[in-house]
């Protein structure tokens, strides 16, 4: 067998095969699981392996209109991280991701604890939570255009400008608070995400050392410090990096409400990427952008599947 | 004591669900506003509704936009679930070599930022002349959607005993039937669960869309544009578009429920 095959798979089909067909071969299922996988992997292959390839031959030729032009080694990356404007869309990305992340993380668990408390009326509270993640970004971009247009959008008029915060245009075009905006739509959109999927760890906690806590005398606070937390870890890291891994390539919305204004106040990485090919047409350090974020979410990639399999023997 | 705190904590839940739901709400009071209330100050919560939104909308032919995403989304699907159900089970039922590099090789491409994959996908294309067509934009949609799909399904295949496999064995069937007539069937509610998540990312997919269409293959999404006109911004028609592309999101999610944390999560988190 192989030998990173986890044990909980089922045991391979050790039954004498009768008509001996397509037996054969050494590990007695021959070619028959080669030719389950090909058509899916050759597809991913033409879809992502070929695309990557050539960002990353891009990404070492010097190209000028379009036109692939001498091998440039690695002067593209050198041409990209010494351009400020990046290191900017890395910085408004960081500064998004530490914001919106967090606070829907903890909204997110406070949400589900609170659902966990026997609450009623679930069947309906719980896809209606669903709703905001499950939206396209296009609907998502028109709902919160509307609430936050400038003087008669919904929001704008009864809480930015009674407060003071801002009169006359939305806060979308404002190049303070702008940020501030997408990160309010972010967690509007995934939070609720996230206390269903916190709902759903809790919901498949096992009971039992909750009867023994409650026998032993602890108190709620006790027993999520001392039970809930340490179970949920791993889902919670799992649950968080998979967020953390989303709300870094989040462009649509972005695209949609601000794009990337104004000037370049709500600019994020995937942003400044998008406009150094279609804007400027700037192919050879795109491509080098490119390659550096995919190598990145190749790393975060790694990092949840190792996660998810070791400590919560997801996989 | 203990009911009430029930009580209370179903507030607060509902109370929630309906912060979460209200813009939506208000979006859809929106396709029935006059057009002379659209801008009033403070905003107007009471109106005679009126349909002039939604005869603007079929006018301009946005039901053909919400016929090109349904047949972008349908075909991708179609596709994904064809070519992507034999290999989940294959990595789920089968010793493959190299299996493990494979998967994370699934889960990367799932997990790749679309803005990085466009790009090439948009000079490849105009070397080959896929830009605009139907071909094109589904097999960008391979990207996202056919790992995601084979993922995801993957955990549904781990669930499935073999026991019954073994029997058909047994009982002399060869491998291919036991795929088509035991695994299949079994499988159904993970085939549909996941291939509905398909279509949605699918239905709502902007970036490829956007770059890689154009007139020819115009999707509900990238055809919002039209509504931001030299007038002004349509409001209301905009309203109209965007409850059109939410109408087959909340079928799917009443009909989905507890899948759709599993599959947004990875088959991480059984929902």
């Amino acid at each position: 067998m192989h030998p990173l095959t986890p044990s909980k798979d089922p045991a391979p089909l050790t039954l004498p095969s009768p008509q001996g067909g397509e037996g054969g071969g050494e590990s007695g299922y021959g070619w028959f699981p080669y030719a389950l996988i090909a058509p899916a992997m050759l597809m991913l292959v033409v879809v992502a392996l070929v695309p990557f390839l050539y960002t990353v031959y891009l990404s070492l030729h010097e190209i000028r209109h379009a036109q692939v032009g001498d091998w440039a080694g690695l002067a593209n990356y050198r041409t990209l991280l010494a351009n400020p404007r990046f290191w900017h869309s890395a910085g408004i990305s960081l500064l998004f991701i530490a914001i919106a992340v967090p606070l829907e993380f903890g909204l997110g668990l406070g949400g589900a604890l609170i659902l966990n408390q026997g609450v009623r009326l679930r069947s309906i509270i719980i896809p209606v939570l669903f709703v905001p993640t499950m939206m396209a970004p296009v609907v998502v971009a028109i709902l919160w255009k509307i609430m936050l247009a400038g003087s008669w959008g919904l929001l704008s008029y009864n809480v930015i400008e009674r407060f003071g915060i801002l009169t006359g245009t939305s806060v979308l075009a404002s190049p303070s608070l702008a940020l501030y905006a997408l990160v309010l739509v972010d967690v509007w959109q995934w939070t609720p995400f996230m206390m269903l999927a916190f709902f759903a760890g809790l919901q498949s906690l096992p009971l039992t050392p909750y009867r023994a806590a409650a026998v032993d005398g602890a108190s709620d606070l006790q027993a999520f410090r001392r039970l809930t937390l340490p179970l949920m870890a791993p889902l919670m890291a799992v649950i968080g990096l998979l967020r953390l891994i989303d709300a870094f390539k989040v462009f649509d919305t972005i695209f949609l409400l601000t794009g990337g204004g104004p000037g370049t106040a709500t600019e994020s990485t995937s942003l400044f990427v998008y406009k150094t090919v279609f804007d400027f047409w700037d192919l050879g350090p795109a491509s080098a952008t490119a390659v550096v974020i995919w190598i990145m979410f190749f790393a975060f990639a790694n990092g949840f599947y190792q996660i998810a399999r070791r400590k919560l023997g997801a996989f | 004591m203990r009911s009430s705190r029930v009580a209370l904590f179903t507030i607060l839940a509902v109370a929630w669900a309906a912060l979460a739901i209200f813009p939506v709400l208000w979006m859809a009071a929106m396709t029935v506003k006059p057009e002379a209330l659209m801008f009033a100050r403070p905003p107007a919560w009471s109106f005679t509704p009126t349909l002039e939104h939604l005869h603007y909308v079929v006018a301009e032919g946005f039901a053909w936009s919400l016929v090109r995403s349904l047949m972008v989304a349908g075909l991708s699907t179609l596709l994904i679930v064809v070519i992507g159900t034999p290999a989940a089970y294959a990595f789920a039922r089968f010793p493959i070599r190299r299996r493990d590099d494979l998967l994370l090789f699934v889960l990367a491409t799932r997990l790749a930022p679309p803005v990085a994959l466009v790009i090439p996908f948009y000079l490849i294309y105009a070397r080959v002349g896929l830009l605009d067509t139907y071909v094109g934009l589904i097999l960008a949609y391979l990207t996202f959607n056919l790992s995601f799909y084979v993922w995801v399904l993957w955990s549904f295949c781990r669930d499935l005993p073999p026991e019954l496999e073994e029997a058909a064995r047994a009982d002399g069937y060869s491998r291919t039937r036991v795929l088509l007539h035991v695994v299949l069937p079994l499988l159904r509610p993970g085939i549909i669960a996941t291939s509905v998540l398909c279509f949605i990312f699918a239905w709502n997919e902007f970036l490829y869309a956007f770059m890689l269409g154009g007139k020819a293959v115009e999707t509900l999404p990238v055809a919002v544009p039209k509504l931001i006109t030299s007038q002004g911004v349509k409001w209301g028609e905009l309203s109209v578009v965007g409850i059109a592309a939410l109408v087959p999101i909340l079928a799917a999610v009443f009909v989905l429920q507890r899948h759709i944390v599993r599959g947004l999560t990875m088959g991480a988190v059984k929902g």
